[in-house]
């Protein structure tokens, strides 16, 4: 089963458990063909890419097409830490539509292994720069999360 | 796929419990300035700066009426900044999901079938 926190409000955190070393999750966590497998969200779409390049400073990207769209969705980034089996952490950026690279983000993978178990814990801290220091109670999830409660009650008054 | 600098400016407004304070109370409804920023504890110029935010994501915008500011909450920008986080939420859950299938087919192909699979009635067997 998969575990899902919110520590704070600009990061998503994910867990989970897998019956296997954690040498075997690491690696196929960065195997090209997993990542391809994991891009390929709609059996229609094309052209899966998944270049990777697994050391400090190097860089992985992956794309996929959908041919009925044209639409194109391409990630990737920059490998900042690497250490195997235990902890992986990389930036992460959508590249839009003009080849530009958005908004980089952090994602961090900790391996945590335990004989033959491994639990994976993804935190993906997106958004750290624009977080206020001062910040205090409810998250900003919480927020928007009331304002689809109140999108939805508007629209059962207006029906 | 969304507007990354919208989107950006989206999550600056929801970054700030001010900024989320005045985006609750809007969520309510239209409200003067002062209904939607009052009793923060916060100056004037400081509330000011908070208001420009949100106008700058386009998650408010201000209806002037005479001498009265009105206030609205605009949903799209905040709609977007939602199914963004939505969307990679699902996307890492996508990858969990697909790491714990590859690790199950290794470990199918490491483990071969020992021998034949057995059969209810095994011939061999009943020879004995």
């Amino acid at each position: 089963m998969t575990e899902i926190t919110k520590p704070n409000e600009t990061s998503m955190r994910l867990q989970r458990t897998y019956d296997a070393p954690a040498e075997d999750v690491f690696d196929a966590w960065t195997n090209p063909e997993v990542l391809r497998r994991w891009w390929k969200a709609n059996p229609a779409w094309i052209t899966p890419v998944a270049e990777v390049d697994l050391r400090v400073g190097g860089r992985y990207r992956i794309s996929m097409e959908d041919p009925e769209s044209g639409k194109k969705f391409t990630a990737g980034g920059e490998y900042s830490e690497v250490s195997r089996p235990t902890r992986l952490v990389y930036s992460w950026q959508w590249e839009q539509e003009d080849g530009e690279l958005g908004h980089s983000s952090t994602v961090a993978v900790d391996f945590r292994g335990e004989g033959e178990q491994t639990t994976v814990v993804l935190e993906h801290t997106g958004l750290e720069s624009l977080e206020s220091r001062d910040s205090h109670g409810h998250g900003w999830e919480g927020v928007l999360e009331a304002f689809q409660t109140h999108l939805s009650e508007r629209a059962a008054q207006t029906s | 796929m969304a507007n990354n600098a919208l989107l950006d400016r989206a999550f600056v407004a929801c970054s700030h419990p001010i900024r989320r304070g005045i985006l609750e109370r809007l969520a309510g409804g239209e409200m003067t300035v002062g209904e939607a920023t009052g009793d923060f504890g916060v100056s004037k110029p400081a509330i000011s700066k908070h208001l420009k935010l949100l106008e700058e994501a386009g998650a408010i915008t201000r209806v002037i009426d005479g001498r009265t500011h009105r206030l609205q909450l605009r949903e799209q920008p905040l709609d977007e900044a939602y199914a963004w986080m939505t969307n990679q939420r699902e996307l890492w859950e996508r990858k969990l999901d697909t790491v714990d299938q590859y690790l199950r087919e290794q470990k199918e192909r490491q483990q071969p079938q020992q021998g034949p699979p057995q059969q209810q009635n095994n011939p061999a067997k009943e020879s004995k």
